[in-house]
């Protein structure tokens, strides 16, 4: 708990990071009908999958921001010796990315959907595929900044090699949400939220103490 | 007690250092001498348990607390709440009151309610170092602690530690300045390419 208290409280006094990455998946859905077309039918198809994947950029692009800083200062090494399991560590920086990158844009969905001309049927639908499938987006991501962190290319290294890893779920998603909630589709993301949550960190634990020994 | 046996290390194919052998028993201190590059900092690593690509053996018998070069202070939080997270993790609950006292040892009152990218290099280092005062570990690695400190600063440092050597601890540290309270500690030398 007093970790997680310290990512938000770290987060809310430089917002930066967060803001940015909100600003950017807003700008791409605003620039979007610009270029392409302002018809709203040819648009509400297309929006379920371009805020997932708009969503699935914005984790990917923050992800090595979001553990740069404390393997800069040496609070990484600091957790890592710590008592506390370092799995536990490990989550605790998933859930900071997540609350930094997706709830924002989860509580945005409404109007980008809107901007996009989706009806509110699909929009909850689309929610409701975020609530499901971005917490695993943010569990991989730490993953990769995990893997990454300290290495010269990080920033550049980190998307080539996670990217593959979060394809299943963004069809899974967009299925899920585009067929209204086709039960197969949910109960697969369901569960590959699940493996995940169980999985991702203790994974992520091992490679922190590969990350604090270069 | 912390004992070294037959410790050797390679890095990148390159032999940092061969068959080191020391002990250390409580209220005693080990200076760790070395140029730059002869493997210092990796030994402290492979002490605090960071770095396990070693061969040879490390028999600690009590909880060991590093400082490195990096020290785990962050510049977004004030130093009463990088210092609470710092003991924190080590499962340490303090009344606040105990640590404005380690604070103020090292003369840090001022700057307490500003976040620490405020502070100077020195400062910072001195609210991680705050943390020696408060901590239970009976083993204390300090890489370069004295670096970065002005003369009182360093003067404080050398109290507590004293304080932490005369109640029983050990102190491993390595410093390229001359530190005239430790001039008599044992030494351990490391060779560039030995």
């Amino acid at each position: 708990m007093m970790l997680l208290l310290r990512e938000l409280k770290i987060m809310l006094r430089s917002p930066a990071g967060a803001i940015q990455s909100l600003m950017f998946s807003v700008l791409v859905i605003a620039l979007f009908p610009l270029a392409i077309t302002p018809d709203p039918d040819q648009l509400e198809p297309l929006g379920i999958g371009l805020i997932w994947v708009v969503t699935l950029l914005s984790c990917l692009l923050a992800a090595d921001k979001s553990l740069a800083g404390d393997y800069a200062d040496g609070s990484l090494e600091q957790m890592v010796l710590s008592d506390y399991p370092l799995w536990w560590v490990c989550l605790v920086k998933s859930m900071a990315h997540w609350v930094s990158c997706a709830l924002p844009l989860l509580l945005m969905a409404p109007i980008l959907g809107a901007m996009l001309a989706m009806p509110l049927d699909r929009i909850v639908w689309l929610m409701a595929s975020l609530v499901l499938g971005s917490p695993i987006l943010s569990l991989f991501c730490m993953l990769g900044a995990m893997l990454t962190v300290g290495l010269n290319q990080s920033s550049a290294l980190l998307p080539i090699l996670i990217a593959p890893f979060l394809v299943p779920t963004l069809i899974l998603g967009t299925q899920w949400a585009t067929t209204g909630g086709e039960a197969f589709y949910g109960y697969m993301l369901a569960a590959l939220l699940c493996l995940s949550l169980v999985t991702l960190p203790f994974a992520t634990a091992v490679v922190a103490k590969i990350a604090v020994s270069r | 007690m912390l004992q070294i046996e037959s410790l050797s290390c390679f890095r990148q194919d390159r032999c940092l250092f061969k068959d080191l052998n020391a002990k250390v028993l409580p209220g005693q201190a080990l200076q760790i001498v070395g140029e730059n590059g002869s493997g210092k900092t990796t030994l402290f690593k492979i002490l605090a348990g960071l770095f396990e690509e070693y061969d040879g053996r490390v028999i600690t018998a009590a909880g060991s607390l590093y400082l490195g070069h990096r020290y785990g202070v962050n510049d977004q939080l004030t130093p009463v709440e990088n210092l609470k997270f710092l003991l924190k993790l080590n499962e340490i609950q303090l009344a606040p009151g105990l640590l404005m006292d380690a604070l103020a040892r090292f003369q840090l009152s001022a700057e307490l309610d500003q976040p620490c990218a405020a502070l100077s290099e020195g400062q910072k280092k001195r609210v991680a170092l705050a943390r020696l005062i408060l901590t239970s570990a009976r083993i204390w690695l300090l890489d370069e602690a004295f670096s970065a400190l002005d003369a009182p600063g360093r003067a404080v440092l050398s109290e507590v530690c004293q304080a932490h050597l005369a109640s029983g601890g050990i102190l491993i540290f390595s410093s390229h300045q001359g530190i005239p309270e430790f001039a008599a500690a044992a030494q351990l030398r490391l060779e560039v390419g030995s």
